[in-house]
């Protein structure tokens, strides 16, 4: 008789290349769910047992995993949060969403004018700056304190509810930032253009920096959250955001160091990583091929946007686990019947030893059709049997 | 290809400048200046959409020639001549989105290629573009968005734009990471693009054939 696997166990098979019962899927749910459930972004900020109470009611579509939203954290506690703060975010309109609001955004900016104050005092000071983020003194001290050390907490135990009562693992404990993908935020893209070309060695002294900022972070979030005893906060969300259309030459040289050097120290330190890739990586996968290496199996997933799955898998699918890519676009605007099909290509691509797990492209929409996210996950019931 | 287009298309700057002030200094006519390095950009475009170089290279090629330009226009003006114009685009993230990097870089495109660039910023209301193409008179609108829910919103962009009665004069282009893979049907536009290069392409061939 076949083994029934718990969701979780249906997951680490995946990351561990091995076949499940079935395919894993898992959406990247973010803003989906709150505004399914006609919560505001405050709200869903501000008020983790309604985000919960909202997640229980759209478990339809969130497959074998949840996320829990941590940018929440991110963004209420002390500034420079990879990237997610008060500083980088245009947050003018975040009772609502669109029309009437909006989700937060980025800006195009330079925030950061100079690397030295960061080399010479660290990030988390200079982000603590009238002149970057006047905001800052509008919010008293016993504000920031409740953020940064209570609600932390609260939070977590909300979570640590959900999983316990639904069998649901979480799809990050922590959450961190690739060092070129932070400075993108605090220094713009087009800035970080001409410094990566301009003042390549400043680029490289503050990306060592920015690796132990972010690692020490995420590692505490996610012990907040329970790593080690709430399946799932385990796992480090590692943004490798951008910039975007790095040539291979700059990948390798100013991209992936740093990026391999925080997988290493995660998993050496006892966490698994979920490597969250934006744009279309393929044609540096024969450089990230190489991700898991040194490594335990099963430490390392590829969670991909726009790469060529059938691609990914034929280069690194016997190394590292894949996870991804329905498009943003489809789930909007096609059908069904077009996401059904997709899912279909993608699992007959990806799915073949294990090794895969289907989901979106980054997140799903906030104005996803229902139907269409429903159809991921059916779409896993109904092809990705093994 | 001269040695300033060539420069450009190794992206070396310090060279760019150097040929750049050399040939001033030695009386160069500005305006072919100007063109060849026109010319080298025009180059790494072309590699760009062959898939030979990169979305930073090609914003790194913008950089350095608008450093170049930076030494060159002054000498144009100087000798009373004037950079021939190629038309007028007019641009803006729509209504909602505050997203500003694919903007910018087709507008930086637009510029070094010698289109007049009306910029409208971000989160532009409808109303905003109708006043503004009514203002400016432009050949072409481009509505730029990162997000999904900037489709429907470009729709009714362009639907305000034919209210007012001005759909029939301009040429529209939608841009942006997934406004690609979105028919411009739905929208109503002319053309939608994921590509800055492929979208400057089209705004030159509309001008072209419009000139």
């Amino acid at each position: 008789m076949k083994k029934t696997f718990s969701r979780y166990e249906r997951l680490l098979a995946a990351w561990n290349l091995e076949e499940a019962d079935r395919v894993p899927v898992a959406p990247i749910n973010c803003y989906i769910i709150p505004y399914l459930e006609g919560l505001s972004i405050k709200e869903m900020f501000l008020e983790p047992e309604k985000l919960v109470r909202a997640t229980v009611n759209c478990l339809d579509i969130c497959g074998d995993e949840v996320d829990p939203n941590i940018t929440t954290l991110d963004h209420l506690s002390l500034l420079g949060k990879s990237g997610w703060d008060q500083a980088t975010l245009d947050w003018r309109i975040w009772d609502d969403f669109p029309p009437k609001g909006n989700i937060p955004s980025f800006y195009e900016k330079t925030i950061l004018e100079d690397y030295d104050d960061v080399l010479e005092r660290g990030f988390g000071p200079i982000l603590f700056n009238r002149k970057i983020c006047p905001d800052v003194f509008r919010r008293s001290p016993e504000d920031f304190i409740y953020y940064e050390f209570e609600y932390p907490k609260i939070y977590a135990q909300a979570w640590r509810r959900f999983v316990e009562e639904h069998d649901v693992p979480l799809l990050m404990g922590g959450r961190a930032c690739h060092p070129l993908d932070l400075l993108q935020y605090y220094r713009g893209i087009n800035q970080l253009t001409e410094d990566i070309f301009e003042r390549p060695e400043k680029i490289k002294a503050i990306s060592e920096v920015l690796v132990e900022y972010e690692a020490m972070r995420a590692m505490k979030q996610a012990m907040i959250m329970g790593a080690g005893e709430v399946p799932g906060a385990e796992i480090i969300f590692f943004v490798n955001g951008g910039p975007p259309g790095m040539s291979p030459r700059i990948f390798d040289e100013f991209f992936w160091p740093y990026a391999k050097k925080s997988i290493d120290l995660f998993v050496k330190r006892g966490f698994r990583v979920r490597c969250h890739w934006d744009n279309d990586m393929t044609p540096y996968l024969d450089t990230m091929k190489h991700i898991a290496d040194g490594l335990p199996k099963g430490k390392v997933l590829l969670d991909l946007e726009k790469t060529n799955m059938k691609k990914a898998k034929e280069v690194l699918g016997d190394r590292v686990c894949i996870l991804g890519n329905v498009p943003s676009a489809l789930l909007v605007y096609g059908t069904p019947e077009e996401v059904e099909a997709c899912c279909r290509k993608l699992i007959e691509d990806c799915a073949e030893g294990g090794g895969f797990v289907l989901s979106t492209e980054c997140e799903t929409p906030w104005d996803a059709k229902r139907e269409n996210v429903r159809a991921i996950i059916e779409s896993a019931e109904k092809y990705g049997r093994y | 290809m001269g040695k300033l287009s060539e420069s450009l298309t190794t992206l070396d700057k310090d060279g760019v400048l150097r040929v750049v002030k050399a040939d001033l200094d030695a009386g160069r006519n500005p305006l072919d200046l100007i063109e060849d390095a026109r010319e080298g950009l025009q180059k790494v475009g072309e590699e760009f959409e062959k898939g030979n170089l990169f979305l930073m290279e090609l914003m790194r090629a913008a950089q350095i020639f608008k450093s170049a330009a930076a030494l060159i226009t002054p000498r144009i003006k100087e000798g009373g001549r004037i950079d021939k114009v190629k038309g007028k685009v007019l641009i803006g993230t729509v209504s909602g989105d505050v997203h500003d990097l694919g903007k910018g870089i087709v507008a930086s495109l637009l510029e070094c290629e010698g289109f007049e660039v009306v910029d409208l910023g971000v989160d532009v209301p409808e109303k905003a573009f109708v006043a503004k193409v009514k203002e400016h008179n432009p050949q072409v609108v481009g509505m730029s968005g990162l997000l999904t829910t900037s489709i429907p919103v470009m729709g009714r962009t362009v639907q305000a734009l034919a209210d007012a009665g001005l759909r029939g004069q301009v040429k529209i282009i939608a841009g942006g990471g997934i406004v690609g893979e979105v028919d411009a049907s739905r929208i109503g536009a002319d053309f939608t693009t994921s590509n800055a290069n492929e979208g400057v392409r089209m705004i030159n061939a509309w001008t072209r054939k419009k000139g």
